[in-house]
């Protein structure tokens, strides 16, 4: 048998690298977006755009934060597009979305709610640091802040759920 | 920052902020400060949770594109995906997803030359591995080879270390969630996949059973 075209193979790579990112690419559009349908919506679009741009992935280790950064512009080209209202966080839908409890294991749906009431600002940096892996200096440099910045929003950021884990708060940082 | 003794304000920030990844001179601090090191451990078990908090379950989403008729543009574009992961070999939606057991399995075997180191590397080397991965791994078997590997789209410590029994590969999936213990047998190799905190922790024989008492030595020594 002939061996299959090298093109071939690098797309079935490709794909397969995909498959494998696809779960946490949801997850992350889901705590971006708070919203499954837009999630859905964005991860779709996020994965045409990476399809037509794979040649520009030299390291396939670089995957996850190559795609984490498509689908961050795809999520806000959403908005800016079809111009979505902002949500008040008490009047968000996703606080009774069954996804939050469908494990059913204790203390998570807690979180998972208050992760989504996160203001943008801190809760961003929190998932790009904790689901994409990102380290502060690449946050910081997704989000064109400063790296101080990015350290500050983040101690908020999990200065705010220590409360619901049952810790005291940490004295903020200035 | 080098050349200047942190104070417990600018330790908690950085604790606060990426408890797993801290700059050498917020670790000295912390150990020697009691105050420091009990919100770094609090700060790991919080990270541990929020990790598995965003590690949301899928069930409830949807396989493939909106089906909804408000954006037929993105089930054109959902098709076209489709299509084009079809044309790539992958028939993306249409298999199983690879089972991790066997995409270790496989990554295993492409390093097979590893299962022939017998030197014990020096700590500075795991270490190093390690530290790309951004693991914490204090191993009670010398380790013989370390490697930071591509899987699955991250950096992973790919290690082997020397038991008793022989050899054993030791790879750390701090992005994995392994909710149960299991065993596998893929590709001519047993190994066990094991929970790990909130990851999970593969370990493999180059022939026979992994010895259990073993694999729960080497999943004590992990920590994210």
């Amino acid at each position: 048998m002939n061996p299959a075209p090298r093109g071939t193979t690098v797309a079935s790579a490709f794909t397969r690298l995909l498959e494998m990112l696809r779960p946490d690419l949801l997850r992350f559009a889901y705590w971006l977006a708070r919203d499954r349908s837009i999630a859905e919506d964005v991860v779709q679009e996020t994965l045409v755009r990476a399809w037509k741009s794979r040649a520009e992935l030299k390291d396939p280790a670089a995957a996850r934060p190559w795609l984490f950064t498509i689908l961050r512009r795809e999520h806000a080209r959403l908005y800016e597009r079809k111009r979505l209202p902002t949500v008040d966080v008490d009047e968000l839908e996703a606080l009774g979305d069954p996804a939050l409890a469908s494990d059913g294991e204790a203390g998570l749906l807690d979180l998972r709610r208050a992760i989504l009431q996160l203001p943008d600002e801190y809760r961003e940096p929190l998932v790009l640091q904790v689901l994409g892996g990102h380290s502060t200096a690449e946050i910081a440099a997704e989000l064109e802040l400063t790296q101080a910045a990015v350290l500050t929003r983040l101690f908020r950021a999990r200065n705010r759920l220590r409360e619901v884990y049952g810790l005291e708060a940490a004295e903020d940082v200035e | 920052m080098s050349g200047v003794i942190p104070d417990c304000r600018h330790a908690r920030l950085h604790i606060g902020a990426d408890p797993q990844h801290l700059p050498a001179d917020v670790r000295a601090h912390v150990s020697g400060c009691e105050g420091c090191r009990h919100f770094l451990d609090e700060s790991l078990g919080l990270d541990a949770r929020v990790r598995r908090a965003m590690e949301l379950p899928l069930g409830q989403f949807r396989a493939t594109g909106s089906a909804t008729a408000r954006a037929p543009r993105r089930l054109a574009l959902a098709a076209s995906v489709v299509l084009a992961l079809m044309i790539g070999g992958g028939f993306w939606f249409l298999q199983a997803t690879p089972a991790l057991a066997g995409e270790i399995a496989e990554h295993v075997m492409h390093e097979a030359g590893s299962w022939d180191r017998q030197e014990p590397l020096s700590a500075a080397a795991v270490g190093e591995v390690l530290r790309q991965a951004g693991v914490q791994f204090d191993s009670s078997f010398p380790v013989v080879y370390a490697s930071a590997c591509p899987f699955r789209g991250r950096r992973i410590p790919h290690l082997v270390v020397q038991t008793p029994e022989g050899p054993l590969t030791v790879m750390l999936l701090a992005h994995e969630t392994v909710a149960a213990p299991r065993e596998f047998s893929e590709q001519g190799l047993s190994g066990m996949l094991l929970p790990a905190g909130s990851g999970g922790v593969a370990v493999l024989a180059r022939a026979g059973e992994v010895p259990g008492d073993l694999a729960g030595r080497i999943v004590s020594g992990v920590r994210w």
